[in-house]
């Protein structure tokens, strides 16, 4: 499944990240995001806003357009 | 003895800049988010010889936006420096892959261990001993905050050696090794000042300022082709992506093992109250509620609660008790005429009309560093990216817009945190609209002539129609010029601190030290000009205010004023200076009616209307950035377009607007 289409509080194995935008996918490697991470979709801000990510203790934003692009398990 | 070069580098928001103040006893700009530092700050160290200079943050020496950039362009040109790499203790892993970096350029370094408090609370205990034997440098832990530890790394600094040749050579596996191997070939007749070994790495992984740096050599393809090669062929044998993945990985599995030795983990658990207040300000339906809300307490502080009276105070004190004691001292001690106008109607008019809203300025800048320091700046980010999605920005520009509020300077320059150029430039385009605190003087001064019983709303429908003003310019960029350009966004939200009192107080004092610096140079050599022009005419001096120089200056542009209601040479000699620096415009106006502040309001109700005087309020907000703004922008675009059209974008926006409040308030018989 996508990372967008986790519910709150949700922890999920990240599977492919490899179809987001160039510069996101450098950032989140950068701050530790790789396959087979597990990270916790936190909340989705409303009308379509960011979602919050928590991955090994830090605490990260990114749109919902590009958690459309990463595809998770869900554990 | 030759001075020694350090300089501080590592990950974002792991307190370089606080330790670089605690080192050198100076005070630069700290807050709690990512990209506080832009530029490279240069101190002097306490206490031996030597300089240390402050980098921005990093997430690797690859750089994707402009001011981490500014540190690959450090490491590749600095050869003579050695550095304090300072790692973020509970983010052991992902601050070891800029240290892994450093290190492969050259061992000239100690690492920081900041933050072992913080990394302890979350269950990680870090054997730095253990830590220092592995990467074979000095390893020393610290908290930056409190200041602990920093006699045990000054005494490192002390025995560190800025040269060696020593590098951490990783093994990347025998494809990427030819490759360096192949490059190192290559480099070895040029001229390059760091580890040849390193620069090879780097150009394999893609870093565009290394691309840049051989782009001139002849044999630039030769690169190209040997990056090529490796990577079809690492496709090919290994199934890994690309070059840049395999590198990442590489250093990935040996930070690692390098953590499985030296960390303990107790318990993983993230600290709970920054989860609770996120709960609360990034909630659904109270995000942005609160961040309004916390605009409009910081707006009534500085303009109604609290700065206000305060202001008020010292008004009357510079009116009453210092114009007196100056007054009869020069009467004392026999001044000419001349020198007596020139320092009451000149100097204490001029800078003292300005001096009067310090009180306010500094509780502005105190909410704005309460703001920076808490963590709160990185959640407006998520809170505004929707909206700042539908004029095709993205939430980062946010943070640039709201230190413009204190200073538009400051706040052009924080645009470089922004990864996207475009974003980054639009932001940079918007900026010049925020009310800074240069506007705060003349608002208070027209809203309380004019305004009296609703002062602090009309101050905040100019505040708001700055920020219109800027979306409306951002949307009307990003759907013509930049029209192809996706926006982008990703943000780190760091643990929210409790602000230190120490800090705050610091913080605010050196921003409104700035002010008042201006308040000694700027404007009091302005004061004393436009005095000397209202004083002095064609037929000599003391003239008649009307026969003056200043009177003749304002008298040429004023017609261009007159279909915007205020077409007199006063307003016209004000806006002229305004120029140098927004505040002026009072110093300009107390000169020229040459009356105290306090009787300056009563004085101006009889030359504009309240429309006039509104409408000259919006003038001065947007009509064009300040001298030190125009110059930011300059230099942070490197395009005289840009420069040229940011000031066109407030003259024009500047001018239809305030016609059509004046035009229209007039028909509407105001």
């Amino acid at each position: 499944m996508l990372l967008s289409e986790l519910s709150n509080n949700d922890i999920a194995r990240v599977t492919d990240f490899s179809k987001v935008h160039i510069v996101i996918q450098k950032r989140l490697r950068q701050l530790g995001i790789k396959q087979d991470c597990e990270v916790c979709l936190i909340r989705k801000l409303p009308f379509g806003g960011p979602c919050m990510l928590e991955s090994s203790g830090q605490c990260i934003s990114l749109r919902l357009d590009e958690a459309r692009l990463i595809e998770v398990q869900k554990k | 003895m030759t001075a020694q070069q350090i300089a501080l580098i590592g990950n974002p928001n792991t307190g370089k800049t606080c330790l670089f103040n605690a080192l050198t006893g100076s005070y630069q700009y700290v807050g709690n988010w990512s990209g506080v530092t832009v530029e490279k700050k240069v101190g002097y160290l306490r206490n031996q010889q030597g300089t240390l200079i402050d980098l921005p943050g990093i997430y690797s020496v690859n750089p994707i936006s402009a001011d981490e950039a500014v540190v690959t362009d450090f490491l590749i040109q600095e050869d003579c420096a050695s550095f304090v790499n300072i790692v973020d203790a509970s983010q052991l892993k992902r601050n070891l892959h800029v240290t892994i970096q450093l290190l492969e350029r050259g061992k000239n370094l100690i690492v920081g261990l900041n933050m072992i408090d913080v990394a302890k609370k979350r269950g990680a205990v870090i054997d730095s001993a253990r830590l220092q034997e592995t990467l074979g440098v000095p390893v020393v832990p610290i908290i930056a905050r409190t200041e602990q530890g920093i006699d045990q790394l000054n005494q490192q600094l002390k025995k560190s050696k800025s040269t060696t040749n020593d590098v951490l050579s990783l093994y990347y596996g025998t494809i990427i090794e030819r490759a360096i191997q192949e490059m190192e070939e290559e480099l070895a007749p040029l001229p390059i000042k760091v580890s040849k070994r390193w620069i090879a790495l780097q150009f394999l992984d893609g870093n565009q300022h290394v691309e840049k740096l051989l782009d001139s050599e002849e044999n630039f393809d030769v690169f190209e082709n040997i990056r090529e090669k490796a990577e079809q062929k690492l496709k090919k044998e290994q199934r890994v992506a690309s070059l840049t993945q395999h590198i990442h990985d590489t250093r990935e599995s040996y930070i690692e093992k390098l953590v499985q030795n030296s960390v303990v983990v107790n318990t993983s658990r993230t600290n709970n109250w920054t989860e609770k207040i996120d709960s609360i300000v990034t909630n659904k339906f109270l995000g942005i509620p609160i961040f309004l809300l916390l605009m409009y307490v910081m707006f009534m502080l500085t303009f109604d609660w609290l700065g206000f009276p305060l202001s008020d105070l010292l008004d009357a004190f510079i009116a009453g008790p210092i114009t007196f004691v100056l007054e009869n001292t020069l009467e004392l001690i026999g001044a000419s005429t001349f020198i007596q106008s020139l320092i009451l109607d000149g100097i204490v008019a001029g800078v003292g009309g300005v001096l009067v809203f310090v009180p306010q300025i500094f509780v502005l800048f105190f909410c704005l560093s309460l703001l920076e320091d808490s963590g709160y700046m990185a959640r407006v980010t998520i809170v505004m990216d929707r909206l700042m999605q539908t004029i095709g920005l993205n939430g980062k520009s946010f943070i640039p817009l709201i230190i413009g509020f204190g200073c538009n300077v400051p706040g052009v320059m924080a645009a470089r945190s922004i990864e996207q150029p475009k974003d980054r430039l639009v932001t940079m385009m918007m900026t010049p609209f925020m009310s800074c605190s240069a506007r705060l003087p003349v608002y208070a001064l027209f809203a309380g002539a004019f305004f009296a019983s609703n002062q602090a709303l009309v101050v905040l429908s100019l505040y708001v129609l700055g920020i219109v003003v800027a979306l409306i310019l951002a949307k009307f960029l990003s759907s013509t010029t930049f029209k192809e350009q996706k926006s982008l966004f990703i943000m780190e939200l760091p643990p929210y601190r409790l602000p230190q009192w120490r800090t705050l107080w610091r913080a605010t004092w050196e921003k409104g030290k700035g002010f008042i610096r201006k308040a000694g140079t700027y404007i009091f050599g302005g004061s004393v000009l436009i005095w000397f022009l209202s004083y002095a005419g064609p037929s000599g001096l003391a003239v008649e205010m009307d026969e003056s120089y200043l009177a003749m200056i304002g008298g040429v542009i004023a017609p261009i004023f007159e279909p915007l209601g205020f077409g007199t040479w006063q307003a016209s000699a004000a806006l002229l200076t305004g120029v140098l620096a927004k505040e002026i415009v009072v110093s300009t106006m107390s000169i020229i009616y040459f009356v105290p502040e306090m009787e300056l309001q009563s004085f101006l109700s009889d030359q504009f209307t309240p429309l006039i005087a509104y409408g000259f309020m919006a003038f001065i907000l947007l009509y064009i950035p300040c001298l030190a703004t125009v110059a930011a922008v300059r230099k942070e675009t490197h395009s005289r377009k840009w420069t040229f059209l940011s000031i066109v974008y407030g003259f024009v926006s500047a001018y239809v607007l305030v016609f059509v409040i004046y035009q229209v308030g007039k028909l509407l018989g105001y």
